[in-house]
C-alpha cells in the first residue's frame, strides 16, 4: 500500500525544492570562489567564507517569498518559484565568478531586493492586479513617457546609444524594459476593452480575410509606433523586436484568427514599406550593419566598410570579435564544463550580461546549459498553463499572462540564438540570468503577476 | 591523492546533480498535479449512467460529503496517481477496486486490496466482480460512496 499523497496546501513540493536551490546555490558561490583562488595559485579554503552571505541573502528573499503564499493560503502552482529561484542562483552564482563581489551585490540590491519587494506586495494583495488593469492606460503611459525622455535626455553610452535615464541621484534607469511591461499592459487592457466589438464590427474582405474598424486599432497602433520610435532614438533596436514580438503574440492571443491575419498581414506590409524607405532614402544605423556583418560571417578577416566609410578593422577584429569569443568559450566547455572559476568567460564582452549563456556553457558545460533551457521551458508552459485554467471572463489578465510568455520567450530565444551564431546578435538580457537591475526586477515582478493570479483563482469559489 | 582539483571536479558533479535533481522533483511534482483532477474542477469524462456521491469523506482532505464525482465506463479506484479515481485515504490500497459498466449495470471488483472493499457493509470476494445495485452504499477505506443514477 503506498502513503497518501501530501496535503497540497502545505507547500511541500515548493518548500523541498527551494531547500534544493538554496543548497545548490550554497554549493556554486562556494566553488566558484574556490575555483578562482585556485586558478590563481592562492590558498583556496580562505576564499570559500566570503562568497557565502550572497546565497544566504538570496535563499532568506526566496524563503520570505514562499512563507508568504503559505501564509496566503494558496495551494497550487508550487513549481514556478523554485524554478526562476533555480535559474536566479545559476545566474548569480556566474556573475560571482565573473564580477565578484560588487556584481553580486549590484544584482541582489537593485534587481532582486525591489523585484521581491513587488513579488510580496503582489502575493499579499493580488486584488492590487486589478488596480494594474483599472490604471492601465496612465501606467502605460507613464512607460511611453519615460522611454521617450531616455530618447531626449538619455545618457549616451560608449556606443552612442541612449539607454538610461538619470533622475536626479537615483541610478540610471534602463527605461526600455519599463516600455515593455507598459506594453503589454496596454495591449492586455485594450484588447480586453475593444477586441470583442472591434470583431463583431469587422468587415468581410477579399472573402475569408475581415478588416477591423479602423477607430479601434487607432490608439493601439500610436502606442506601437511611438513606442517603436523612442527605442529607434535611443538605438534599442533588441528592445525594438522584442516589443514587435509582444505586440503579433498578443494580437494573436487576443483576437480570432481571421481577424488577426488580416491585422498581421496590413502590419507587415506597413513595417515593409517603411523599412523599405529607410533603406533608399535613409542610412541604415552602424549597429545594426555591424550586427548583421558579424552575423555572416563573424570570422572573416575582409576590412570593415560602414556606410562607404572603411573604419581601419577587419570584420573579425571589430564586431565579429564577441560572437568568436563565445563560440570559443562554448567549445572550450564542452559537454561538462572547464569547472568554475577555471575557464576564461572574461575574455569575450560582456559575458555577464548578453553574452551570460555562453559564460555559462564555458563553465559549467553544455549539461547545465541544457538544464537552463529545460527550466525556462518549463516556466514558460505553467505561465500559459495558468492563463488558461482562469475563468473565460477574465480576459485582461489571461492577455496579461500570455504577454509576459511572450516577453520571456522573446528575450531567451533572441539571447540564446545570438550567442550560438544563429541569429544576429541584439543586446537584450537573459531573463534571470542576466546582471541588469531594472530587467531582472521586472521580470521578478512578471511573476509575481502570475503568482497573484493564481492565489485569486483559488479565492474564486469553486 | 585527493587534491584541491579532485574535490572541485567531483563538487561540480554535484552541483550538476542537483540541478537535474530540481528537474526531476518539478516533472514529479507536475505528474502528481494531473492526477490531482478531483480539485481542478475537471469532471472525468462520464458516457456512463452513473455517478458516486461522497457519503462519508473518510479522511481524503479534497473530498467533501454530497460532492459528486462523475464514472467513466470503467472507473479504477485507488491511492495511486494513475487510476481514475484517486482516493487519499490512508485505507484505500494503490489499485483498490474497479467499477464497470457493462450496458445494464453496474459492477465492482476488488482488485485484491489489503483492506477489502464493502457493499453495504458486507464485504467482496477479492478478484470476482459483483453486480451492485443503484443507492448501494460502497466502502473503500474510511471512505464511504454511495452509487447513483
Amino acid at each position: 500500500m503506498t502513503a497518501p499523497l501530501a496535503r497540497p496546501s502545505e507547500r511541500h513540493t515548493e518548500a523541498l525544492l527551494l531547500f534544493v536551490v538554496g543548497l545548490l546555490a550554497v554549493l556554486g558561490f562556494v566553488l566558484a570562489a574556490l575555483g578562482l583562488a585556485v586558478s590563481a595559485g592562492q590558498p583556496p579554503w580562505p576564499a570559500a567564507l566570503p562568497a557565502l552571505w550572497p546565497p544566504i541573502l538570496f535563499a532568506l528573499l526566496f524563503a520570505g517569498l514562499h512563507l508568504l503564499l503559505r501564509r496566503g493560503r494558496v495551494e497550487m502552482e508550487q513549481v514556478l518559484l523554485p524554478l526562476v529561484a533555480l535559474l536566479s542562483a545559476v545566474g548569480l552564482v556566474m556573475i560571482w565568478r565573473l564580477r565578484g563581489e560588487s556584481g553580486v551585490s549590484q544584482q541582489l540590491l537593485r534587481g532582486f531586493l525591489p523585484g521581491a519587494l513587488v513579488m510580496a506586495v503582489l502575493i499579499l494583495r493580488p486584488r492590487w492586479v486589478d488596480a494594474i488593469r483599472r490604471w492601465s492606460v496612465p501606467l502605460s503611459l507613464i512607460g511611453l513617457a519615460l522611454a521617450l525622455a531616455t530618447a531626449f535626455f538619455g545618457v549616451v553610452d560608449e556606443t552612442g546609444a541612449r539607454l538610461a535615464l538619470k533622475l536626479g541621484p537615483l541610478p540610471a534607469l534602463q527605461t526600455s524594459e519599463i516600455l515593455k511591461v507598459a506594453l503589454i499592459i496596454f495591449l492586455a487592457d485594450y484588447i480586453a476593452r475593444e477586441g470583442e466589438k472591434a470583431e463583431a464590427r469587422g468587415r468581410p474582405f477579399a472573402g475569408w480575410l475581415r478588416v477591423p474598424a479602423l477607430r479601434y486599432f487607432v490608439p493601439g497602433l500610436l502606442f506601437v509606433v511611438m513606442a517603436t520610435l523612442a527605442l529607434v532614438l535611443m538605438s534599442d533596436f533588441g528592445a525594438a523586436i522584442i516589443l514587435a514580438a509582444i505586440f503579433a503574440g498578443m494580437l494573436y492571443a487576443g483576437f480570432e484568427t481571421r481577424l488577426f491575419v488580416t491585422v498581421a498581414a496590413i502590419g507587415l506590409g506597413l513595417a515593409l514599406v517603411v523599412i523599405a524607405v529607410l533603406v533608399f532614402t535613409w542610412k541604415i544605423p552602424a549597429v545594426v550593419q555591424m550586427r548583421f556583418i558579424a552575423f555572416a560571417d563573424p570570422w572573416s578577416t575582409a576590412p570593415l566598410v560602414i556606410n562607404g566609410r572603411p573604419l581601419g578593422i577587419t570584420v573579425s577584429q571589430g564586431p565579429g570579435y564577441q560572437i568568436q569569443q563565445a563560440l570559443y568559450a562554448i567549445i572550450a566547455g564542452g559537454v561538462g564544463g572547464t569547472g568554475l572559476g577555471f575557464g576564461s568567460p572574461q575574455y569575450i564582452p560582456l559575458a555577464w550580461s548578453d553574452f551570460i549563456f555562453a559564460s555559462l556553457l564555458e563553465e559549467m558545460g553544455a549539461v547545465v546549459g541544457f538544464a537552463v533551457l529545460v527550466v525556462f521551458a518549463i516556466v514558460l508552459l505553467r505561465l500559459l498553463r495558468l492563463a488558461a485554467l482562469l475563468p473565460r471572463e477574465q480576459t485582461f489578465e489571461r492577455l496579461l499572462l500570455a504577454g509576459i510568455t511572450i516577453h520571456l520567450f522573446a528575450q531567451v530565444f533572441i539571447m540564446v540564438a545570438g550567442t550560438i551564431n544563429l541569429l544576429p546578435l541584439t543586446g537584450v538580457t537573459v531573463p534571470f540570468l542576466s546582471l541588469g537591475g531594472v530587467a531582472l526586477a521586472i521580470n521578478l515582478s512578471e511573476i509575481g503577476i502570475a503568482l497573484a493570479l493564481v492565489r485569486r483563482l483559488e479565492a474564486l469559489p469553486a | 591523492m585527493l587534491t584541491v582539483q579532485t574535490v572541485l571536479f567531483a563538487a561540480k558533479w554535484v552541483f550538476v546533480a542537483l540541478i537535474y535533481l530540481v528537474l526531476l522533483l518539478v516533472l514529479v511534482a507536475v505528474r502528481r498535479e494531473m492526477a490531482l483532477r478531483l480539485r481542478a474542477g475537471q469532471p472525468l469524462p462520464s458516457t456512463a449512467p452513473g455517478r458516486l456521491r461522497v457519503a462519508e469523506a473518510g479522511s481524503d482532505p479534497r473530498l467533501h460529503p454530497d460532492e459528486v464525482l462523475l464514472l467513466k465506463p470503467t472507473t479504477t479506484l485507488g491511492a495511486e496517481a494513475d487510476n481514475d479515481l484517486i482516493l487519499l485515504d490512508g485505507f484505500v490500497s494503490a489499485h483498490h477496486a474497479r467499477l464497470r459498466w457493462d450496458g445494464a449495470g453496474w459492477w465492482l471488483e476488488d482488485l485484491g486490496s489489503k483492506n477489502g472493499t464493502y457493499v453495504n457493509s458486507e464485504r467482496l470476494v477479492p478478484l470476482a466482480a459483483q453486480q451492485v445495485a443503484l443507492g448501494a452504499r460502497l466502502r473503500l477505506g474510511d471512505t464511504v460512496l454511495e452509487l447513483q443514477a
